[in-house]
């Protein structure tokens, strides 16, 4: 040994034991492929775990066709290319598959009838019997199933025991495959006439146990453990007895149950549900069953059970998913002990309106579908008659609560910024200039807000208040935005009350305005056409000057000379048509400084729409 | 142009109705036998079109429903010009928001509306409507 960094070497040959990867050096077993299979005996167990694979079960799983008949069926994950040693060929050895369904080839046995070959093979397996499924040649070789591990490996046994009557053995390859089978019309009708021979319709009750083993679909693989047959045959149940109260599926390897989430939809009347006898693995693969209101379920025989120690925790598991089961397994359950909490308390059913006196009726309609009509029109500026000198008029918005919608049409964008919802808006000065007041004020507001079409036949209507001096409406509806053509959903209350020319006009206007659900839109402009809707809306769009109430008219209120002048000077100076000059005198008692003043306040504040200016 | 007068009652209006709506719900969810208080005697419910009018029996129809919690989104509130209610202080308030009723725990829209009045400085309901955020076609 080299003098020269002897002692480093010496220092590292002597801690030699505390390194782990001595291991390394030492042991060359260390070699792995995949993670977690070093311990290669418990490979083959943690197979049947893996449920996702029997899911794909159009894979074949076997070798392929070409394989010498002398390897043993390994199946999927076999470490064919596997440098590691292959398993000892000491003997063949059957091994069973995951699949439910096995493939046995006879190569050549074409040569022989379909009798001789089956003859011959149940001569070697007796005592033991098979029944072969799908017989079937395909180029030289004979093709069947088989649907048990039992038959399987007797099959697998005979491979070049039996010397057929040309002299030479026969080739038996036994594969852990499923029968390929594409369901077409022809298969699907073969099924209805199936399922309909197995129904009772005494007992809206449906058997199909071993479905698959069936006389009548003896030339077609059935198996409802695979998805496509199973929602094949839950569509036939829904397309011709959708009130099935009880479907027998004992005994047909089902194994994954997710597909089955549709019979909650398909099938809302099933209570009792026998799945005996499958391969369901686990208590979880009954939650695609939960929205099923079952009262009976059978599980017998099905791996799940295994995996409690207690019975009365399996019930109880289960009874969690199931709470209105009253059977389990053919035992009765003890009923359940809940809590009073008044759950089944309905809500009283909803009324389209309420009228506090059933005069109000004809007023109120009369009233709405005019100031809708003009609401809804082009230009809103003549609902300046339908407001009183002093209204007040306010606005809220806000989004549907979880409301994931985010289109343009969705957007609220256009009522947020003018929202009072004095739960954000907490300031004194803010909530009173979010108030709009006076008319001139309310109807500027209005006319910014977007342009409408209302669902008036929608409209649900309560009048809590109606007397000589005082209406209250409140009214819930949804409307229609021109421009966006994104729906809204809107509560909105008038106070109105008479005015001096013997009509009426809304002193209060309280306004919210949200999106619809999915519900509203479902239904929205759905009671009928247009046309139905009250004459007076037809009436006022084609002239909309005469608006709701019969306001002081303009011709009445130029009787004086003076306001006339005083109308034409206001005009000239502000630009503003006849119709805006008056109302803003009128709201300043023909005061033509005034009026100026409130015209350049609110016209720097931006609130005059253009139709003010339009002559 | 608004008085002083009328602009303090548009202040009293906002700060009423936030006591207001957060004792009324309170109440409705949590001490429902002591809502009738809260209503004139001749005080008059309107329950999505069900309308009930007496305290008595609005409270009776309201303890008949299924437990609720509200939660209010938008609040606004505007007084009453008190030349039209014979000089009592009078205000109008919008509440709008979720309710979810415990028979089926599911969350619904709700849109209400409160006519409130001083009575002998007692704020009363004169008035009320319920709607449900549903679809009204027939």
């Amino acid at each position: 040994m080299p003098k020269r960094g002897g002692g480093r070497i010496k220092n590292w040959k002597t801690d030699n034991d505390h390194f782990e990867h001595d291991d390394r050096t030492h042991n060359p077993r260390r070699v792995s492929f995949k993670p977690g299979t070093n311990k290669g005996k418990n490979k083959f167990n943690n197979w049947n775990k893996n449920a996702k694979l029997l899911l794909d079960d159009d894979v074949d799983m076997g070798l392929s066709g070409g394989q010498g008949p002398r390897k043993p069926f390994r199946g999927r994950g076999g470490r064919l290319g596997s440098p590691a040693p292959r398993p000892r060929h000491a003997g063949k050895k059957f091994t069973p598959g995951m699949l439910p369904w096995y493939q046995i080839v006879i190569p050549y046995g074409a040569k022989h009838e379909k009798d001789v070959i089956l003859r011959a093979l149940l001569n070697f397996t007796s005592p033991d019997i098979f029944i072969p499924h799908y017989y079937r040649i395909n180029g030289n070789a004979a093709i069947f199933y088989v649907d048990d591990v039992k038959s399987a490996e007797n099959l697998f046994n005979a491979d070049k025991k039996i010397v057929m009557p040309d002299g030479f053995k026969m080739v038996v390859i036994v594969k852990n495959a499923v029968p390929n089978v594409n369901v077409d019309a022809n298969m699907k009708e073969k099924m209805k006439l199936v399922m309909a021979k197995r129904y009772n319709p005494a007992t809206k009750a449906l058997d199909m146990t071993k479905f698959h083993s069936d006389s009548d679909l003896s030339e077609i693989f059935c198996g409802l453990f695979r998805p496509v047959i199973m929602l094949t045959a839950i569509d036939i149940i829904a397309e011709n007895i959708p009130d099935i109260e009880a479907l027998n599926l004992n005994d047909n390897k089902l194994h994954g149950l997710d597909h089955l989430k549709v019979m909650a939809t398909k099938l809302k009347n099933l209570k009792i549900l026998y799945l005996g006898d499958n391969r369901i693995p686990v208590v979880g693969s009954l939650e695609s069953l939960r929205n099923l209101p079952l009262v009976e379920l059978m599980l017998k025989g099905n791996p799940l059970r295994n995996r409690f120690n207690d019975h009365d925790d399996y019930v109880s598991t289960v009874r969690k998913k199931f709470p209105k089961l009253v059977r389990l397994d053919g035992v009765d359950l003890p009923p359940a002990i809940g809590f009073d909490v008044a759950e089944d308390v309905a809500l009283p059913a909803q009324q389209q309106s309420f009228l506090i006196e059933p005069a109000a009726q004809d007023f109120v309609r009369q009233f709405l579908a005019q100031y809708f009509a003009v609401y809804d029109s082009e230009s809103r500026q003549s609902l300046m008659d339908a407001y009183h000198e002093n209204a007040t008029m306010s606005m809220t918005t806000s989004y549907l609560t979880h409301d994931i919608r985010n289109s343009p049409s969705t957007k609220l964008h256009q009522y947020l910024p003018n929202s009072r919802n004095i739960l954000r808006i907490t300031d004194r000065e803010s909530r009173r200039r979010y108030l709009r007041t006076g008319k001139l004020q309310v109807v500027a507001f209005i006319c910014d807000l977007p342009k409408t079409t209302h669902d008036l036949m929608g409209f649900a209507v309560d009048v809590l208040i109606y007397t000589p001096t005082m209406i209250m409406v409140s009214m819930n509806g949804v409307f229609k935005e021109t421009a966006s053509q994104g729906s809204r959903s809107f509560h909105r209350t008038f106070m109105i009350v008479p005015n001096n020319g013997g009509g009426f006009c809304i002193v209060n206007d309280m306004l919210f305005i949200t999106n619809t659900t999915k519900e509203q839109e479902e239904k929205m402009f759905q009671s009928g056409v247009p046309a139905a809707a009250p004459t007076p809306v037809a009436a006022t769009t084609s002239a909309p000057a005469p608006a709701p109430a019969p306001a002081p008219a303009a011709s009445e209120a130029l009787h004086s000379e003076h306001h006339r002048m005083l109308l034409n000077a206001l005009g000239q100076q502000t630009g503003m048509n006849d119709y805006w000059s008056m109302n803003c005198l009128q709201e300043t008692g023909w005061d033509l400084q005034k009026a100026m003043f409130i015209f350049n306040k609110l016209q720097s504040e931006g609130k005059i729409p253009h139709e003010a200016f339009v002559k | 142009m608004a008085s002083e007068v009328s602009l303090k009652n548009v202040d009293n209006a906002c700060q009423t109705a936030e006591e207001f709506t957060k004792l009324y719900y309170k109440q409705l969810d949590n001490h429902r036998h002591l809502i009738s208080k809260m209503y004139l005697d001749t005080g008059l419910l309107v329950w999505n079109g069900n309308g009930i009018t007496g305290n008595d029996k609005i409270m009776k129809f309201l303890m008949d429903l299924p437990g609720s919690t509200h939660v209010l989104k938008t609040l606004d509130a505007q007084p009453i010009a008190e030349s039209l209610v014979a000089n009592k202080l009078t205000f109008l308030i919008q509440a709008c928001g979720d309710v979810t009723y415990q028979n089926d725990n599911t969350r619904k829209h709700f849109q209400q509306t409160f006519l409130i009045v001083a009575v002998d400085s007692k704020w009363k309901i004169v008035s009320e409507c319920f709607r449900l955020q549903v679809p009204h076609n027939s």
